[in-house]
């Protein structure tokens, strides 16, 4: 059974976080725009704080109904695997995303962020 | 004689309506540019310029126009924002578009760009290199009478004319 780890509804943007035995998934759906920003910021945070505290292994991020990502909220995502780049080596965590090859942007922002941290990031289109 | 289809928005936005241009611009491109990559880079650039258009403009008032290319070969778009900025806003586009110029590719520019606003507080300070990175267009920009900002974006696009 998956525990809850974070949760954010907006009007045009919905994501939710949480954790089933070595992974952690974050969902999210919709537009994230400017209204989204705070929502981003808040579940990787809480993300990345359970995913230490739990040792998780990896953290899958699902895009596949992300219609948009303008780029405050995709600097969230750089800052995030920044914090994972910094901690030490044995309690790193992988991220994989998985993204819909109908969404063409997404398939530019995540080559873009896996050539950031090649070594920590995968991309699954699905 | 071929006409070049064109969209212009001469408007007040706020930041609320930047996602429903973006949407309209996508929806619109979609039907009239046989390129569902092409479309979208269009709308990624729509957006993004938009955005920082309405968060920076003295007066609240932008120009959009969007303008296919349709008798050159390849066919290209050009995104054309024009509105009134305050001179630190001016001198951030101008610091980007100045980057960029200077660095061998917009995609190299664009990743050192990642690794020093990951810690940026305020703001994305991304959103020009990404239209150049990712959505592999060339952006030109142009200040007349002090503070009217002419940002031009312009890429190649595939499929059918």
């Amino acid at each position: 059974m998956s525990a809850p780890i974070a949760s954010v509804t907006g009007d045009d943007f919905s994501a939710t976080a949480t954790h089933d035995g070595a992974a952690i998934t974050a969902v999210m759906k919709g537009n994230a725009d400017y209204a989204a920003l705070d929502g981003v910021e808040k579940v990787l945070t809480r993300t990345h704080v359970e995913a230490k505290r739990l040792g998780v292994s990896e953290v899958i991020v699902d895009m596949r109904e992300l219609e948009f990502m303008n780029s405050s909220c995709f600097k969230c995502f750089v800052s995030w695997i920044t914090d994972i780049h910094e901690l030490a080596e044995p309690t790193q965590y992988k991220v994989r995303f998985l993204s819909n090859p109908q969404l063409h942007w997404q398939k530019r922002s995540l080559h873009s962020l896996r050539c950031f941290a090649v070594e920590l990031i995968t991309i699954t289109e699905a | 004689m071929q006409h070049n289809p064109y969209v212009e928005l001469n408007f007040r936005p706020n930041v609320q309506l930047v996602s429903v241009v973006r949407r309209f611009v996508s929806e619109f491109y979609q039907r009239t540019l046989s390129d569902p990559d092409g479309t979208s880079r269009v709308a990624l650039a729509t957006h993004e310029l938009l955005e920082n258009a309405v968060k920076y403009s003295k007066d609240g008032e932008t120009t959009i126009r969007i303008e296919v290319k349709a008798d050159a070969s390849p066919r290209t778009v050009s995104i054309m924002l024009r509105n009134r900025a305050e001179e630190q806003h001016i001198a951030a586009i101008r610091e980007i578009v100045d980057g960029l110029g200077a660095c061998r590719d917009a995609f190299t520019f664009y990743q050192d760009l990642l690794v020093s606003k990951a810690r940026n507080k305020e703001g994305s300070g991304l959103g020009l290199a990404r239209i150049c990175a990712e959505g592999e267009m060339r952006v030109t920009f142009d200040v007349i009478d002090a503070d009217l900002v002419v940002l031009e974006a312009t890429t190649q696009i595939g499929g059918a004319a």
